[in-house]
């Protein structure tokens, strides 16, 4: 009986775990955000993301993961093929969801700290956050789909990971005296503009002890924010605009080469 | 570098006039829009493809409006054919824009684009540089000018005749709006202006002559691309007034120097330049198509 109970908690927590917080566990680790607002202007060129926080354990027990996420949107992946000779894109598969950007950083490896069960149900690896959304065509593999997403996600530098010991990059994950540890992510500029998260894991023994959510907004400032705005909010006269500065382009640089 | 706010990217501002500029060259030198080496070239500098395909529609907006003023003053526009192929090309950019839509959802645009691309290309691009070679040829040879607009084709026999002065025409009103149309449809699937299936077909099909060609061609392309402009910003908040205002700069400017140094060439170099172009850029189509790929994965979900 005691049994069954536990596999129902277990369902429930399951299905709840949805890349929120996680329920069943304290969220009363300490841990911040350097900067809880970046701002997008005509000279964005991408920023960092800085989480500090301090091992509550006195004798420094416990591994430390770092997530950071984007929101998540629809994805599709397709595989090429030849047919007649031509290299063409052919059975699509829709995820549903997957994360814009999933950076995941620890102090030694991921699967070293958590059991895989563990990182599918926290959501420590982009894979395990992107859902399917349509069964995969006959005789694919929705593995390597899977794979496929983070690995040509990774290229674009929107998929990062810096849970293996040595990372050249800048970023990653630092551990210092008295339990404190600071966990640096690059953003790139090609992330998409949203709400982000970063959530931070205390494990041990490869159980989750506690963890914390903090939030990092990124927001257009100035004439960013006024043309997107623009282009949002009053879509036709902002088409208006563009075609009346082309017509203007296009006269004036035809009046100025006609007197030269 | 500067931050693009509605693609979501940083670009290299110098990069992007360089690029702009010498494609409105070739713009303005043969009177195509450059769409279609505009919307690659900036997919390849990492521009998403949905902003690439709109943004680039006001660059050929602007682009083919300096080109048309440039021939306007040499009286080389003839506005009757010019209203004519832009109402067939109004109605067939938004039947392309429909199709565009169901293809996508086909999941076969990618293909269906590349071999569009592939196929118009290479098929015009060769008539044209063995025509204009053959017209060289000839001159060399006999050291006059062959006639080549034959009296009569089938535009001549069809009802609703009406009197293109400028063109010297008196044809039909069927052939020119079927033709806007058409180029209409394609632009709108292919994401590019048109000019370079326009001018072979105002050409070759109705017959007009060669120096109201170019003119008339700017005015379809700049009446379609405007329209093009104002729907992708209401129906799909693609187009990035930044990079469209650096598009512009380079564009036009080229475009000028483009117009200058093609009013001193003979029509027929002309047309073996924008045939060389056309043939090389159906290469690169044919390259990538029959090119073992690297990754076999690749992510959906843009336009291309």
């Amino acid at each position: 009986m005691k049994r069954l109970l536990a596999l129902a908690a277990f369902a429930l927590t399951c299905g709840s775990a949805h890349a929120q917080a996680p329920g069943d566990v304290a969220s009363d680790l300490p841990a911040a955000v350097v900067q809880e607002q970046i701002t997008v202007s005509s000279d964005y060129r991408g920023s960092f993301v800085t989480v500090f926080g301090v091992n509550p354990d006195r004798r420094g027990r416990g591994d430390i993961v770092v997530v950071v996420r984007g929101p998540t949107a629809p994805a599709t992946v397709m595989r090429k093929r030849r047919v007649f000779g031509l290299w063409v894109n052919t059975s699509p598969v829709r995820f549903s969801e997957a994360p814009s950007f999933f950076a995941v950083l620890s102090n030694r490896p991921l699967r070293q700290i958590a059991s895989p069960q563990s990182i599918w149900r926290y959501r420590l690896d982009p894979a395990a956050s992107a859902q399917l959304a349509s069964a995969v065509p006959a005789g694919a593999d929705p593995s390597a789909y899977r794979a496929a997403l983070v690995r040509l996600r990774r290229a674009q530098g929107l998929y990062q990971d810096y849970t293996r010991a040595s990372t050249a990059r800048r970023g990653g994950l630092t551990m210092y005296q008295g339990g404190l540890f600071r966990a640096e992510v690059r953003l790139p500029a090609n992330a998409p503009i949203a709400q982000y998260y970063a959530d931070t894991y205390l494990f041990r023994d490869g159980r989750l002890i506690s963890s914390q959510r903090n939030p990092i907004g990124i927001e257009r400032v100035g004439v960013e924010r006024r043309i997107h705005d623009l282009a949002t909010n009053a879509s036709l006269l902002y088409g208006i605009i563009t075609v009346l500065l082309a017509l203007a382009a296009g006269w004036a640089a035809s009046v100025l080469f006609r007197r030269s | 570098m500067i931050y693009l706010p509605i693609a979501e990217m940083p670009v290299n501002v110098v990069l992007v006039l360089l690029v702009s500029g010498a494609i409105g060259f070739v713009s303005g030198l043969v009177g195509v829009g450059g769409g279609f080496i505009m919307t690659p070239s900036l997919i390849l500098l990492g521009v998403p493809a949905p902003v690439a395909v709109a943004t680039g529609a006001s660059q050929i907006a602007a682009t083919s409006f300096s080109g048309m003023l440039a021939q306007t003053r040499r009286k080389a526009v003839d506005w009757r054919m010019g209203m004519l192929l832009s109402i067939g090309g109004i109605l067939g950019g938004a039947c392309g824009v429909w199709l565009f839509q169901r293809l996508l959802h086909l999941g076969q645009l990618d293909l269906i684009i590349s071999l569009l691309y592939l196929v118009l290309l290479a098929g015009v691009g060769a008539l044209m540089l063995a025509e204009s070679i053959a017209v060289m040829r000839g001159r060399a040879m006999k050291g006059v000018t062959v006639l080549r607009r034959p009296i009569r084709s089938l535009a001549h026999n069809l009802p609703f005749r009406l009197r293109f002065p400028r063109s010297g025409l008196y044809i039909s009103v069927i052939p020119p709006l079927l033709l806007g149309f058409g180029v209409g449809a394609l632009a709108a699937i292919m994401g590019v202006g048109g000019g370079f299936i326009l001018i072979p077909a105002m050409i070759y099909l109705l017959r007009m002559p060669t120096n109201v060609v170019i003119g008339t061609s700017l005015f379809q392309v700049l009446i379609v691309a405007s329209l093009i402009v104002v729907m992708q910003s209401s129906a799909t908040h693609t187009v990035d007034l930044v990079l469209a205002a650096l598009l512009m700069l380079g564009g036009v400017v080229g475009a000028q120097l483009g117009v200058r140094l093609g009013a001193g060439l003979k029509s027929e170099h002309l047309r073996a330049l924008l045939g060389a172009v056309l043939v090389a850029a159906s290469l690169k189509f044919l390259w990538d198509l029959v090119l073992q790929p690297n990754e076999h994965y690749v992510l959906g979900g843009g336009l291309w």
